[in-house]
């Protein structure tokens, strides 16, 4: 799921490193989008466990529910567009001739 | 996110004011209770607010004081001004002259404050669902 979208010919080879520059390893893509998905699956079950304690009669507040489930929805509104986005790319660069 | 920073905010507010109306509900339901398990009649009580201390990580994470806060309830206060006298020889609770202390609650006071509390709750849901219509807005520019 990760490595949906790899860079071409595996991890870019480091650019002769210049002594006294701090390398820094910067997050793929793929990575970026886990991260995304995870604090997106988060929020889901977060509001998932309120709704559920609430229709259990336990001692939630309304709106945390709401409240929950509305960050929820936009999480997984933002995920969905940042994947259409990476999959228009990817595609895009597929379609290019060489 | 900030977007969920101020639902966060929010969020407390709702709280801070349905804490706020339960104390209005309590002292309504009370307006004539002159037993108490502290002795004497029931005595008015009302929320006292502050702000919501950010936490560590927050302020780490900025790198600046954080300028909005939440709000929390920090205690429930007990107001021991002396209570109404009414002559009611009959009243158990009478005293040797025949007057009853009832609980320091002023109706009037009560209803506009439960009016103040539904009026703040409703603009914090205001708030809110502005913050929700703006996270929508700005998913609407990948479209």
């Amino acid at each position: 799921m990760a490595d949906f979208v790899t860079p071409a010919g595996g991890d870019p080879a480091p650019i002769a490193s210049t002594p006294g520059v701090q390398e820094t390893r910067r997050p793929g893509i793929g990575e970026t989008f886990e991260n995304l998905l995870n604090e997106t699956a988060s929020n889901l079950s977060e509001a998932d466990q309120l709704s559920r304690e609430s229709a259990a009669g336990g001692p939630v507040d309304l709106h945390d529910v709401m409240i929950a489930m509305e960050k929820a929805d936009i999480s997984l509104r933002l995920l969905v567009q940042v994947r259409n986005k990476a999959l228009d790319a990817y595609q895009e660069i597929m379609r290019m001739q060489v | 996110m900030d977007i969920l920073g101020v639902m966060n905010i929010g969020s407390s507010a709702l709280r801070a004011q349905t804490i706020r109306l339960n104390t209005i509900s309590s002292n309504l339901a009370n307006i004539e209770t002159t037993r108490t398990p502290e002795g004497g009649p029931y005595r008015k009580k009302s929320a006292v607010f502050t702000t919501a201390s950010t936490s560590f990580e927050a302020h780490l994470e900025q790198g600046r004081p954080q300028t909005a806060q939440g709000v929390n309830v920090q205690y429930i206060r007990t107001d021991n001004g002396p209570g109404k006298m009414v002559y009611d020889p009959s009243h158990p609770d009478s005293d040797e002259n025949g007057y009853v202390e009832k609980p320091n609650i002023n109706l009037a006071e009560e209803m506009t404050d439960m009016m103040r509390a539904r009026g703040s709750y409703e603009a914090n849901v205001t708030a809110i669902k502005s913050a929700q219509r703006m996270a929508m807005k700005a998913l609407e520019i990948g479209r």
